[in-house]
Protein backbone atom coordinates (compact mmCIF):
# COMPACT_ATOMS: atom_id res chain seq x y z
CA UNK A 1 0.00 0.00 0.00
CA UNK A 2 2.47 2.33 1.36
CA UNK A 3 5.06 1.29 -1.69
CA UNK A 4 2.13 1.98 -4.17
CA UNK A 5 1.50 5.39 -2.65
CA UNK A 6 5.51 6.18 -2.56
CA UNK A 7 5.47 4.41 -6.63
CA UNK A 8 3.05 7.13 -7.45
CA UNK A 9 4.26 9.88 -5.94
CA UNK A 10 8.01 9.10 -7.66
CA UNK A 11 5.68 9.16 -11.37
CA UNK A 12 3.98 11.95 -10.52
CA UNK A 13 7.58 14.15 -9.72
CA UNK A 14 8.83 12.62 -12.29
CA UNK A 15 6.00 13.80 -14.71
CA UNK A 16 6.17 17.31 -13.27
CA UNK A 17 9.94 18.06 -12.85
CA UNK A 18 9.68 17.01 -17.36
CA UNK A 19 7.41 19.64 -17.68
CA UNK A 20 9.38 22.09 -15.94
CA UNK A 21 12.39 21.70 -17.52
CA UNK A 22 10.07 22.48 -21.15
CA UNK A 23 9.32 25.75 -19.66
CA UNK A 24 11.87 27.08 -17.24
CA UNK A 25 11.89 31.10 -18.47
CA UNK A 26 9.79 32.16 -15.97
CA UNK A 27 11.98 30.80 -13.44
CA UNK A 28 15.81 31.74 -14.99
CA UNK A 29 14.67 35.25 -15.22
CA UNK A 30 13.71 35.01 -11.55
CA UNK A 31 16.96 34.20 -10.58
CA UNK A 32 18.70 36.26 -13.02
CA UNK A 33 16.64 39.84 -12.50
CA UNK A 34 17.58 39.92 -8.72
CA UNK A 35 21.04 39.52 -9.25
CA UNK A 36 21.11 42.48 -11.66
CA UNK A 37 19.01 44.27 -8.89
CA UNK A 38 21.44 43.53 -6.59
CA UNK A 39 24.29 45.01 -8.46
CA UNK A 40 22.46 47.75 -9.16
CA UNK A 41 21.54 49.03 -5.48
CA UNK A 42 24.54 47.60 -3.70
CA UNK A 43 26.24 51.43 -3.81
CA UNK A 44 22.59 52.47 -2.76
CA UNK A 45 22.38 50.76 0.17
CA UNK A 46 25.90 51.01 1.13
CA UNK A 47 25.72 54.34 1.27
CA UNK A 48 22.67 54.50 3.31
CA UNK A 49 22.93 51.54 5.50
CA UNK A 50 25.65 50.15 7.70
CA UNK A 51 25.00 46.39 6.96
CA UNK A 52 23.98 47.43 3.41
CA UNK A 53 25.08 44.32 2.17
CA UNK A 54 22.89 41.95 3.82
CA UNK A 55 19.70 44.63 2.48
CA UNK A 56 21.23 44.54 -1.23
CA UNK A 57 20.63 40.46 -0.95
CA UNK A 58 17.77 39.57 0.93
CA UNK A 59 16.13 42.53 -0.29
CA UNK A 60 15.94 41.30 -3.91
CA UNK A 61 15.95 37.53 -2.64
CA UNK A 62 12.39 38.01 -0.94
CA UNK A 63 10.94 40.32 -3.28
CA UNK A 64 11.75 37.87 -6.34
CA UNK A 65 10.93 34.93 -4.25
CA UNK A 66 7.21 36.29 -3.85
CA UNK A 67 7.13 36.54 -7.72
CA UNK A 68 7.62 33.17 -7.83
CA UNK A 69 4.28 32.80 -6.60
CA UNK A 70 3.71 32.68 -10.33
CA UNK A 71 5.98 29.52 -11.08
CA UNK A 72 4.08 27.62 -8.35
CA UNK A 73 0.75 29.14 -9.56
CA UNK A 74 1.19 28.26 -13.41
CA UNK A 75 2.33 25.13 -12.40
CA UNK A 76 -1.49 24.78 -11.03
CA UNK A 77 -3.18 26.41 -13.30
CA UNK A 78 -2.47 24.70 -16.41
CA UNK A 79 -3.22 21.50 -14.80
CA UNK A 80 -6.45 22.88 -14.54
CA UNK A 81 -6.37 24.68 -18.11
CA UNK A 82 -5.76 21.20 -19.30
CA UNK A 83 -8.06 19.30 -17.51
CA UNK A 84 -5.26 17.14 -16.16
CA UNK A 85 -5.68 16.87 -12.55
CA UNK A 86 -9.52 15.81 -12.54
CA UNK A 87 -7.49 13.03 -14.75
CA UNK A 88 -5.36 12.31 -12.25
CA UNK A 89 -8.19 12.19 -9.41
CA UNK A 90 -9.41 9.89 -11.18
CA UNK A 91 -7.00 7.81 -10.70
CA UNK A 92 -6.35 5.07 -8.09
CA UNK A 93 -3.00 7.28 -6.57
CA UNK A 94 -3.76 8.52 -3.66
CA UNK A 95 -5.05 12.12 -3.52
CA UNK A 96 -1.28 12.64 -0.94
CA UNK A 97 0.67 11.45 -3.68
CA UNK A 98 -0.53 13.65 -6.48
CA UNK A 99 -0.24 16.31 -3.90
CA UNK A 100 3.26 15.88 -3.18
CA UNK A 101 4.39 14.91 -6.40
CA UNK A 102 2.83 17.89 -7.49
CA UNK A 103 4.71 20.21 -4.93
CA UNK A 104 8.04 18.37 -4.73
CA UNK A 105 9.28 19.58 -8.43
CA UNK A 106 8.35 23.84 -7.27
CA UNK A 107 9.27 23.34 -4.37
CA UNK A 108 12.94 22.29 -5.69
CA UNK A 109 12.71 25.19 -8.04
CA UNK A 110 11.84 27.90 -5.09
CA UNK A 111 15.01 26.56 -3.15
CA UNK A 112 17.22 26.68 -6.23
CA UNK A 113 16.00 30.70 -6.51
CA UNK A 114 17.24 31.20 -2.99
CA UNK A 115 19.84 29.42 -2.72
CA UNK A 116 21.09 30.76 -6.32
CA UNK A 117 20.64 34.43 -4.97
CA UNK A 118 22.37 33.44 -1.54
CA UNK A 119 25.47 32.17 -3.05
CA UNK A 120 25.79 34.94 -5.14
CA UNK A 121 25.20 37.51 -3.07
CA UNK A 122 28.18 36.04 -0.83
CA UNK A 123 30.68 35.68 -4.21
CA UNK A 124 29.81 38.58 -5.55
CA UNK A 125 27.69 41.11 -3.46
CA UNK A 126 30.11 40.68 -0.52
CA UNK A 127 28.05 39.26 1.88
CA UNK A 128 29.55 37.92 4.46
CA UNK A 129 29.44 33.55 4.42
CA UNK A 130 27.29 33.09 7.42
CA UNK A 131 28.35 30.89 10.06
CA UNK A 132 25.67 28.78 10.74
CA UNK A 133 24.26 27.16 7.42
CA UNK A 134 21.88 25.11 9.26
CA UNK A 135 20.07 28.06 10.40
CA UNK A 136 20.27 29.68 6.95
CA UNK A 137 18.65 26.24 5.22
CA UNK A 138 15.98 26.27 8.14
CA UNK A 139 14.63 29.93 6.98
CA UNK A 140 14.89 29.48 3.41
CA UNK A 141 12.93 25.61 3.73
CA UNK A 142 10.59 27.74 6.00
CA UNK A 143 10.17 30.71 3.28
CA UNK A 144 10.13 28.82 0.54
CA UNK A 145 7.19 26.26 2.07
CA UNK A 146 5.02 29.43 3.04
CA UNK A 147 5.14 31.08 -0.59
CA UNK A 148 4.75 27.37 -2.31
CA UNK A 149 1.62 26.94 0.09
CA UNK A 150 0.43 30.75 -1.18
CA UNK A 151 0.76 30.01 -5.08
CA UNK A 152 -0.47 26.94 -4.78
CA UNK A 153 -3.36 28.21 -2.62
CA UNK A 154 -3.91 31.33 -5.26
CA UNK A 155 -3.98 28.90 -8.34
CA UNK A 156 -6.73 27.08 -6.76
CA UNK A 157 -9.06 29.92 -6.29
CA UNK A 158 -8.28 32.43 -9.15
CA UNK A 159 -10.21 32.38 -12.63
CA UNK A 160 -8.29 33.01 -14.90
CA UNK A 161 -4.45 33.48 -15.79
CA UNK A 162 -5.02 37.08 -15.86
CA UNK A 163 -6.52 36.97 -12.17
CA UNK A 164 -3.02 34.59 -11.20
CA UNK A 165 -0.61 37.77 -13.14
CA UNK A 166 -2.44 40.19 -11.33
CA UNK A 167 -2.23 38.75 -7.96
CA UNK A 168 1.11 37.83 -7.93
CA UNK A 169 2.02 41.06 -9.40
CA UNK A 170 0.36 43.14 -7.20
CA UNK A 171 1.31 40.69 -4.02
CA UNK A 172 5.10 40.91 -4.78
CA UNK A 173 5.09 44.54 -5.73
CA UNK A 174 2.96 45.25 -2.33
CA UNK A 175 4.26 42.36 0.18
CA UNK A 176 7.77 42.89 -0.98
CA UNK A 177 7.82 46.48 -0.58
CA UNK A 178 5.32 47.45 2.48
CA UNK A 179 7.68 44.66 3.87
CA UNK A 180 11.16 46.08 3.63
CA UNK A 181 12.48 44.45 0.66
CA UNK A 182 13.38 47.69 -0.86
CA UNK A 183 13.24 50.27 1.04
CA UNK A 184 14.49 49.01 4.69
CA UNK A 185 11.50 49.41 7.20
CA UNK A 186 13.71 51.77 8.90
CA UNK A 187 13.48 54.08 6.62
CA UNK A 188 10.27 54.06 5.29
CA UNK A 189 7.35 57.31 6.62
CA UNK A 190 6.59 56.67 10.27
CA UNK A 191 2.93 55.30 9.44
CA UNK A 192 4.57 53.16 6.88
CA UNK A 193 6.83 51.19 9.23
CA UNK A 194 3.76 50.39 12.17
CA UNK A 195 1.76 48.79 8.64
CA UNK A 196 4.43 46.63 7.77
CA UNK A 197 4.25 43.32 10.21
CA UNK A 198 0.64 43.24 8.58
CA UNK A 199 2.65 41.69 5.11
CA UNK A 200 4.45 38.22 5.13
CA UNK A 201 7.50 39.81 3.41
CA UNK A 202 8.43 41.37 6.59
CA UNK A 203 8.61 38.62 8.41
CA UNK A 204 10.13 36.48 5.69
CA UNK A 205 12.85 39.27 5.50
CA UNK A 206 13.47 39.07 9.19
CA UNK A 207 13.36 35.51 8.83
CA UNK A 208 16.22 35.24 6.43
CA UNK A 209 18.53 38.63 7.83
CA UNK A 210 18.20 37.02 11.10
CA UNK A 211 19.24 33.33 9.47
CA UNK A 212 22.32 35.10 7.85
CA UNK A 213 23.49 36.66 10.52
CA UNK A 214 23.12 33.82 12.83
CA UNK A 215 20.79 35.59 15.03
CA UNK A 216 19.11 32.13 16.35
CA UNK A 217 16.57 34.31 18.98
CA UNK A 218 16.04 36.80 16.22
CA UNK A 219 14.39 34.29 14.27
CA UNK A 220 12.19 32.53 16.20
CA UNK A 221 9.07 34.68 15.91
CA UNK A 222 9.45 35.23 12.25
CA UNK A 223 9.98 31.67 11.90
CA UNK A 224 6.87 30.83 13.69
CA UNK A 225 4.84 33.52 11.66
CA UNK A 226 6.34 32.50 8.35
CA UNK A 227 5.56 28.40 9.17
CA UNK A 228 1.57 29.63 10.63
CA UNK A 229 1.06 31.61 7.13
CA UNK A 230 2.41 28.90 5.43
CA UNK A 231 0.25 25.93 7.06
CA UNK A 232 -2.80 27.39 6.79
CA UNK A 233 -2.74 28.35 2.95
CA UNK A 234 -1.34 24.87 2.71
CA UNK A 235 -4.49 23.37 4.25
CA UNK A 236 -6.47 25.73 1.93
CA UNK A 237 -4.41 24.49 -1.06
CA UNK A 238 -4.96 20.82 -0.08
CA UNK A 239 -8.65 21.25 0.50
CA UNK A 240 -9.22 22.74 -3.18
CA UNK A 241 -7.22 20.90 -4.86
CA UNK A 242 -8.64 17.31 -3.61
CA UNK A 243 -12.02 18.30 -3.80
CA UNK A 244 -11.38 19.64 -7.71
CA UNK A 245 -13.03 22.82 -9.34
CA UNK A 246 -15.64 21.10 -11.88
CA UNK A 247 -16.60 23.04 -15.13
CA UNK A 248 -15.65 26.65 -14.89
CA UNK A 249 -16.99 29.58 -17.21
CA UNK A 250 -13.62 31.16 -17.44
CA UNK A 251 -9.74 29.91 -17.22
CA UNK B 1 -36.15 -7.21 -13.36
CA UNK B 2 -33.21 -6.47 -11.45
CA UNK B 3 -34.25 -5.24 -8.01
CA UNK B 4 -32.04 -2.08 -7.58
CA UNK B 5 -33.60 -0.57 -11.19
CA UNK B 6 -37.28 -1.97 -9.53
CA UNK B 7 -35.97 0.65 -6.81
CA UNK B 8 -35.24 3.52 -8.77
CA UNK B 9 -38.92 5.00 -9.56
CA UNK B 10 -40.28 4.74 -12.79
CA UNK B 11 -39.82 7.97 -15.21
CA UNK B 12 -42.64 10.31 -14.35
CA UNK B 13 -43.68 8.74 -10.57
CA UNK B 14 -42.20 11.75 -8.29
CA UNK B 15 -43.10 14.66 -10.24
CA UNK B 16 -40.72 15.43 -12.13
CA UNK B 17 -41.18 14.54 -15.17
CA UNK B 18 -41.37 17.03 -18.12
CA UNK B 19 -44.41 18.72 -18.97
CA UNK B 20 -43.87 18.06 -22.83
CA UNK B 21 -44.29 14.06 -21.14
CA UNK B 22 -47.47 13.74 -23.78
CA UNK B 23 -45.19 13.89 -27.05
CA UNK B 24 -43.05 11.19 -25.64
CA UNK B 25 -45.52 9.10 -24.41
CA UNK B 26 -43.95 6.21 -26.72
CA UNK B 27 -40.35 6.33 -24.83
CA UNK B 28 -42.19 6.58 -20.93
CA UNK B 29 -43.98 4.06 -21.54
CA UNK B 30 -41.17 1.53 -22.62
CA UNK B 31 -40.22 -0.79 -20.44
CA UNK B 32 -37.16 0.73 -19.18
CA UNK B 33 -35.74 -2.15 -17.24
CA UNK B 34 -32.39 -3.86 -17.34
CA UNK B 35 -31.24 -6.15 -20.24
CA UNK B 36 -29.69 -8.31 -18.51
CA UNK B 37 -30.52 -11.90 -16.51
CA UNK B 38 -31.09 -11.64 -12.58
CA UNK B 39 -27.56 -13.86 -12.29
CA UNK B 40 -25.45 -11.41 -13.69
CA UNK B 41 -22.81 -9.56 -11.96
CA UNK B 42 -23.43 -6.35 -10.92
CA UNK B 43 -20.29 -4.06 -11.73
CA UNK B 44 -21.66 -0.25 -11.57
CA UNK B 45 -24.83 0.49 -9.91
CA UNK B 46 -25.53 3.87 -9.10
CA UNK B 47 -29.26 4.36 -7.68
CA UNK B 48 -31.33 7.45 -7.61
CA UNK B 49 -28.62 10.29 -8.22
CA UNK B 50 -29.70 13.91 -8.10
CA UNK B 51 -27.16 16.84 -8.77
CA UNK B 52 -28.60 20.64 -8.85
CA UNK B 53 -25.82 23.62 -10.70
CA UNK B 54 -28.10 26.53 -9.39
CA UNK B 55 -31.03 26.42 -12.05
CA UNK B 56 -30.28 23.48 -13.70
CA UNK B 57 -31.45 19.68 -12.20
CA UNK B 58 -28.60 18.06 -13.98
CA UNK B 59 -29.23 14.79 -12.56
CA UNK B 60 -32.70 14.10 -11.43
CA UNK B 61 -33.32 10.96 -10.22
CA UNK B 62 -30.29 8.72 -12.62
CA UNK B 63 -30.38 5.62 -12.16
CA UNK B 64 -27.67 2.77 -13.95
CA UNK B 65 -26.82 -0.82 -13.53
CA UNK B 66 -24.43 -1.78 -15.34
CA UNK B 67 -23.30 -5.57 -16.04
CA UNK B 68 -19.28 -7.60 -16.01
CA UNK B 69 -18.73 -7.27 -19.52
CA UNK B 70 -21.49 -5.08 -20.89
CA UNK B 71 -21.14 -2.11 -22.87
CA UNK B 72 -24.37 0.12 -22.62
CA UNK B 73 -24.48 3.08 -25.15
CA UNK B 74 -25.68 5.88 -23.04
CA UNK B 75 -27.45 8.05 -25.55
CA UNK B 76 -29.70 11.38 -24.87
CA UNK B 77 -29.27 14.71 -26.17
CA UNK B 78 -26.84 17.23 -25.65
CA UNK B 79 -27.73 18.62 -21.73
CA UNK B 80 -29.58 15.35 -21.23
CA UNK B 81 -26.58 14.75 -18.24
CA UNK B 82 -24.37 12.20 -19.15
CA UNK B 83 -21.01 13.81 -19.13
CA UNK B 84 -22.25 14.51 -15.36
CA UNK B 85 -23.37 10.92 -14.67
CA UNK B 86 -19.97 9.51 -15.75
CA UNK B 87 -17.69 12.00 -13.93
CA UNK B 88 -19.66 10.95 -10.78
CA UNK B 89 -18.88 7.27 -11.26
CA UNK B 90 -15.18 8.45 -11.60
CA UNK B 91 -15.85 10.16 -8.71
CA UNK B 92 -15.17 13.39 -9.59
CA UNK B 93 -18.04 15.35 -8.43
CA UNK B 94 -20.19 14.02 -5.73
CA UNK B 95 -24.35 13.80 -6.28
CA UNK B 96 -26.87 15.93 -3.83
CA UNK B 97 -28.20 12.46 -3.07
CA UNK B 98 -28.18 8.79 -4.15
CA UNK B 99 -25.76 6.19 -4.34
CA UNK B 100 -23.16 4.48 -6.43
CA UNK B 101 -21.52 1.42 -6.05
CA UNK B 102 -18.84 0.07 -8.16
CA UNK B 103 -18.06 -4.04 -7.38
CA UNK B 104 -19.84 -2.91 -4.37
CA UNK B 105 -17.92 -0.45 -2.83
CA UNK B 106 -18.10 3.71 -2.57
CA UNK B 107 -16.54 5.06 -6.40
CA UNK B 108 -13.94 6.83 -4.17
CA UNK B 109 -12.98 3.19 -3.00
CA UNK B 110 -12.84 2.06 -6.26
CA UNK B 111 -10.79 4.38 -8.29
CA UNK B 112 -8.82 1.99 -9.51
CA UNK B 113 -11.22 -0.30 -11.04
CA UNK B 114 -12.31 3.10 -13.53
CA UNK B 115 -10.64 4.70 -16.42
CA UNK B 116 -12.62 7.89 -17.73
CA UNK B 117 -12.28 8.84 -21.36
CA UNK B 118 -13.63 12.66 -20.66
CA UNK B 119 -15.82 14.31 -23.45
CA UNK B 120 -13.00 17.19 -23.73
CA UNK B 121 -9.26 16.53 -24.43
CA UNK B 122 -7.68 16.09 -21.36
CA UNK B 123 -3.17 15.58 -21.92
CA UNK B 124 -0.31 18.19 -21.39
CA UNK B 125 0.16 19.63 -24.34
CA UNK B 126 4.46 20.05 -23.59
CA UNK B 127 4.38 15.67 -22.93
CA UNK B 128 5.06 13.57 -25.40
CA UNK B 129 2.14 10.50 -25.81
CA UNK B 130 4.64 8.02 -24.11
CA UNK B 131 5.24 10.22 -21.30
CA UNK B 132 1.18 9.96 -21.04
CA UNK B 133 1.02 6.31 -20.88
CA UNK B 134 3.98 6.45 -18.25
CA UNK B 135 2.36 8.59 -16.40
CA UNK B 136 -1.23 7.64 -16.04
CA UNK B 137 0.00 3.73 -16.09
CA UNK B 138 2.51 4.32 -13.28
CA UNK B 139 -0.10 6.88 -11.19
CA UNK B 140 -2.61 3.52 -11.22
CA UNK B 141 0.26 1.27 -10.15
CA UNK B 142 1.91 -0.36 -13.58
CA UNK B 143 5.41 -0.88 -13.19
CA UNK B 144 8.01 -1.88 -15.41
CA UNK B 145 7.07 -4.82 -17.36
CA UNK B 146 3.35 -4.60 -16.81
CA UNK B 147 3.77 -0.79 -17.97
CA UNK B 148 5.71 -1.62 -21.13
CA UNK B 149 3.44 -4.36 -22.25
CA UNK B 150 0.05 -2.19 -22.16
CA UNK B 151 1.84 0.88 -23.83
CA UNK B 152 3.18 -1.70 -26.30
CA UNK B 153 -0.45 -2.92 -27.07
CA UNK B 154 -2.32 0.06 -26.87
CA UNK B 155 0.26 1.31 -29.24
CA UNK B 156 -1.01 -1.26 -31.51
CA UNK B 157 -4.42 -0.97 -30.96
CA UNK B 158 -5.05 2.81 -31.22
CA UNK B 159 -2.12 3.69 -33.95
CA UNK B 160 0.46 5.51 -31.81
CA UNK B 161 3.14 3.63 -32.51
CA UNK B 162 4.24 6.59 -35.39
CA UNK B 163 3.49 9.16 -32.70
CA UNK B 164 4.57 7.53 -29.36
CA UNK B 165 7.71 10.39 -29.13
CA UNK B 166 5.52 13.06 -30.30
CA UNK B 167 4.52 15.76 -27.69
CA UNK B 168 0.22 16.21 -27.62
CA UNK B 169 0.26 19.97 -28.05
CA UNK B 170 1.13 19.15 -32.28
CA UNK B 171 -0.55 16.16 -32.64
CA UNK B 172 -3.91 16.13 -35.06
CA UNK B 173 -7.03 16.51 -33.67
CA UNK B 174 -7.91 12.77 -34.46
CA UNK B 175 -4.49 11.48 -32.63
CA UNK B 176 -5.30 13.16 -29.73
CA UNK B 177 -8.41 11.63 -29.47
CA UNK B 178 -6.78 8.08 -29.64
CA UNK B 179 -4.35 8.93 -27.00
CA UNK B 180 -7.00 10.55 -24.84
CA UNK B 181 -8.60 6.59 -25.11
CA UNK B 182 -5.74 5.63 -24.70
CA UNK B 183 -5.15 7.03 -21.14
CA UNK B 184 -8.16 5.92 -20.20
CA UNK B 185 -7.84 2.27 -20.99
CA UNK B 186 -3.64 2.21 -20.01
CA UNK B 187 -4.51 0.55 -16.76
CA UNK B 188 -6.86 -1.80 -17.93
CA UNK B 189 -9.76 -0.51 -15.92
CA UNK B 190 -12.81 -2.39 -15.15
CA UNK B 191 -15.28 -0.08 -15.93
CA UNK B 192 -14.48 2.12 -18.85
CA UNK B 193 -15.95 5.32 -18.88
CA UNK B 194 -15.82 7.08 -22.37
CA UNK B 195 -17.55 9.94 -23.31
CA UNK B 196 -18.07 10.66 -26.82
CA UNK B 197 -14.33 9.13 -27.49
CA UNK B 198 -14.72 9.88 -31.21
CA UNK B 199 -16.19 13.15 -31.17
CA UNK B 200 -14.38 14.55 -34.43
CA UNK B 201 -12.53 11.89 -35.35
CA UNK B 202 -12.17 9.85 -39.10
CA UNK B 203 -13.32 6.80 -39.66
CA UNK B 204 -10.09 4.89 -39.23
CA UNK B 205 -9.82 6.54 -35.88
CA UNK B 206 -13.39 5.54 -34.86
CA UNK B 207 -12.71 2.33 -36.02
CA UNK B 208 -9.47 1.39 -33.38
CA UNK B 209 -11.32 3.04 -30.98
CA UNK B 210 -14.18 0.63 -31.42
CA UNK B 211 -11.99 -2.57 -31.85
CA UNK B 212 -10.01 -1.57 -28.83
CA UNK B 213 -13.41 -1.25 -26.88
CA UNK B 214 -14.96 -4.55 -28.22
CA UNK B 215 -11.85 -6.43 -27.52
CA UNK B 216 -12.01 -4.87 -23.67
CA UNK B 217 -15.52 -5.47 -23.02
CA UNK B 218 -14.75 -9.63 -24.85
CA UNK B 219 -12.61 -9.79 -21.77
CA UNK B 220 -15.13 -9.39 -19.31
CA UNK B 221 -14.48 -5.31 -19.18
CA UNK B 222 -17.40 -3.22 -18.89
CA UNK B 223 -18.04 0.35 -20.79
CA UNK B 224 -20.83 3.04 -20.58
CA UNK B 225 -20.22 4.86 -23.96
CA UNK B 226 -21.34 7.94 -24.80
CA UNK B 227 -21.85 9.19 -28.54
CA UNK B 228 -24.41 10.90 -30.99
CA UNK B 229 -23.03 8.83 -33.54
CA UNK B 230 -25.47 5.61 -32.97
CA UNK B 231 -24.20 2.95 -35.95
CA UNK B 232 -20.90 2.72 -33.15
CA UNK B 233 -23.39 1.16 -30.87
CA UNK B 234 -24.95 -1.18 -32.89
CA UNK B 235 -21.13 -2.60 -33.97
CA UNK B 236 -20.41 -2.46 -30.40
CA UNK B 237 -23.87 -4.33 -29.87
CA UNK B 238 -24.57 -2.03 -26.86
CA UNK B 239 -27.39 -1.89 -24.56
CA UNK B 240 -28.60 1.08 -24.09
CA UNK B 241 -29.52 3.50 -21.81
CA UNK B 242 -31.39 6.61 -22.92
CA UNK B 243 -30.88 10.04 -20.74
CA UNK B 244 -33.40 13.13 -20.34
CA UNK B 245 -33.34 15.93 -18.59
CA UNK B 246 -31.15 13.85 -15.77
CA UNK B 247 -32.87 10.26 -15.81
CA UNK B 248 -32.83 7.67 -17.85
CA UNK B 249 -36.18 7.30 -19.48
CA UNK B 250 -35.64 4.08 -21.44
CA UNK B 251 -32.99 0.75 -20.92
CA UNK B 252 -32.71 -1.90 -22.77
CA UNK B 253 -31.03 -3.47 -25.58
CA UNK B 254 -31.65 -2.38 -29.27
CA UNK B 255 -34.03 -4.72 -30.25
CA UNK B 256 -36.40 -4.11 -27.54
CA UNK B 257 -36.38 -0.68 -27.81
CA UNK B 258 -36.76 -0.55 -31.32
CA UNK B 259 -39.76 -2.98 -31.04
CA UNK B 260 -42.07 -0.25 -29.41
CA UNK B 261 -41.25 2.49 -32.32
CA UNK B 262 -42.98 2.63 -35.60
CA UNK B 263 -41.56 1.39 -38.87
CA UNK B 264 -41.47 3.49 -42.09
CA UNK B 265 -43.32 2.72 -45.17
CA UNK B 266 -42.88 4.68 -48.67
CA UNK B 267 -44.56 3.88 -52.10
CA UNK B 268 -43.93 5.41 -55.04
CA UNK B 269 -46.78 5.39 -57.95
CA UNK B 270 -46.59 7.67 -60.93
CA UNK B 271 -45.22 11.08 -59.97
CA UNK B 272 -46.74 10.46 -56.35
CA UNK B 273 -45.58 9.17 -53.41
CA UNK B 274 -46.99 8.29 -50.12
CA UNK B 275 -45.37 7.42 -46.37
CA UNK B 276 -46.37 6.23 -43.29
CA UNK B 277 -45.40 5.27 -40.02
CA UNK B 278 -47.07 2.78 -38.22
CA UNK B 279 -46.49 -0.08 -35.92
CA UNK B 280 -48.27 -2.48 -37.97
CA UNK B 281 -46.12 -2.22 -41.11
CA UNK B 282 -47.96 -4.60 -43.13
CA UNK B 283 -51.07 -3.02 -42.21
CA UNK B 284 -49.92 -0.04 -43.90
CA UNK B 285 -48.63 -1.06 -46.76
CA UNK B 286 -52.26 -2.57 -47.77
CA UNK B 287 -53.47 0.31 -46.94
CA UNK B 288 -50.90 2.66 -49.17
CA UNK B 289 -51.15 0.34 -51.71
CA UNK B 290 -54.91 0.71 -52.10
CA UNK B 291 -54.56 4.25 -52.57
CA UNK B 292 -52.72 4.09 -55.35
CA UNK B 293 -54.00 5.34 -58.06
CA UNK B 294 -51.29 4.42 -60.70
CA UNK B 295 -48.96 1.85 -61.16
CA UNK B 296 -46.94 1.25 -57.93
CA UNK B 297 -42.82 1.61 -58.90
CA UNK B 298 -41.35 1.52 -55.26
CA UNK B 299 -42.01 0.16 -52.09
CA UNK B 300 -39.88 0.57 -49.35
CA UNK B 301 -40.26 -1.01 -45.33
CA UNK B 302 -37.99 0.53 -43.45
CA UNK B 303 -37.08 -1.40 -39.42
CA UNK B 304 -37.16 1.52 -36.82
CA UNK B 305 -33.48 2.68 -36.35
CA UNK B 306 -31.56 3.48 -33.38
CA UNK B 307 -31.55 7.16 -34.99
CA UNK B 308 -35.31 7.31 -34.92
CA UNK B 309 -34.86 6.40 -31.36
CA UNK B 310 -33.31 8.98 -30.82
CA UNK B 311 -35.07 11.71 -32.87
CA UNK B 312 -38.62 10.67 -30.97
CA UNK B 313 -36.52 12.38 -28.45
CA UNK B 314 -36.61 15.37 -30.14
CA UNK B 315 -37.28 17.83 -27.66
CA UNK B 316 -33.75 19.59 -26.70
CA UNK B 317 -32.65 19.36 -23.82
CA UNK B 318 -31.32 22.33 -22.80
CA UNK B 319 -31.40 23.73 -19.60
N1 LIG C 1 -20.44 22.76 -13.10
C1 LIG C 1 -21.59 23.09 -13.69
N2 LIG C 1 -22.14 24.29 -13.48
C2 LIG C 1 -23.30 24.62 -14.05
N3 LIG C 1 -24.03 23.81 -14.84
C3 LIG C 1 -23.54 22.60 -15.08
C4 LIG C 1 -22.31 22.16 -14.52
N4 LIG C 1 -22.09 20.90 -14.92
C5 LIG C 1 -23.13 20.56 -15.69
N5 LIG C 1 -24.02 21.58 -15.80
C6 LIG C 1 -25.29 21.56 -16.55
O1 LIG C 1 -25.87 20.30 -16.39
C7 LIG C 1 -26.54 19.89 -17.58
C8 LIG C 1 -26.06 18.53 -17.99
O2 LIG C 1 -24.75 18.65 -18.53
P1 LIG C 1 -23.93 17.42 -19.11
O3 LIG C 1 -22.61 17.93 -19.52
O4 LIG C 1 -23.97 16.32 -18.14
O5 LIG C 1 -24.75 17.03 -20.40
P2 LIG C 1 -24.43 15.93 -21.52
O6 LIG C 1 -25.57 15.00 -21.55
O7 LIG C 1 -23.08 15.39 -21.30
O8 LIG C 1 -24.45 16.82 -22.84
P3 LIG C 1 -23.58 16.72 -24.19
O9 LIG C 1 -24.22 15.68 -25.05
O10 LIG C 1 -23.74 18.06 -24.79
O11 LIG C 1 -22.18 16.43 -23.81
C9 LIG C 1 -26.29 20.98 -18.60
O12 LIG C 1 -27.42 21.83 -18.65
C10 LIG C 1 -25.10 21.73 -18.04
O13 LIG C 1 -25.11 23.08 -18.41
MG1 LIG D 1 -21.36 15.41 -22.37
Amino acid sequence: MIGDALYATAVQIRHNVLLRLRDPAQIISYIFLPMALMLVFEPLYQRALDGGTLQTVTGPLILFSVFALGVVGNSVLTEREWRTWDRLRASRAPRTSLLIGKAVPVFTVLLVQQTALLVFGCAVIGLPVPRDLLHVALAVLLWGFAVLAAGTALATVVRSRGDLMLATDLGAILIGSLGGALVPVDLMPGWLQHAAPASPGYWGLALMQNAVQGDLRGMLVPALVVAGIGLALAGLATYRLSRGWGRSDLL
Amino acid sequence: MNELVEAAAPPGANGGVPSDQGTHATLTAMDYGDPRESGDDIVLAAVDLRKRYGDVQALDGFCLTVAAGEVVGLVGHNGAGKTTFLEMVASLIRPDSGRITIDGADPMQSRGLVGICPQHIALYPSATVREHLQLFGGVNGLRRRALRREIDELAVGLRLTEIMARRVGVLSGGQQRRTQAAVALIHRPRLMLLDEPTAGADPETRQAVLDVVKGRAAEGGSVIYTTHYLPELTELQATIAVARRGRVIARGTGAKLLEQLPGQVRVRFGNDEVRMSAMDTTGALVTLLSSATAAVTEIEIRKPSLDDLYRSLAVSDDR
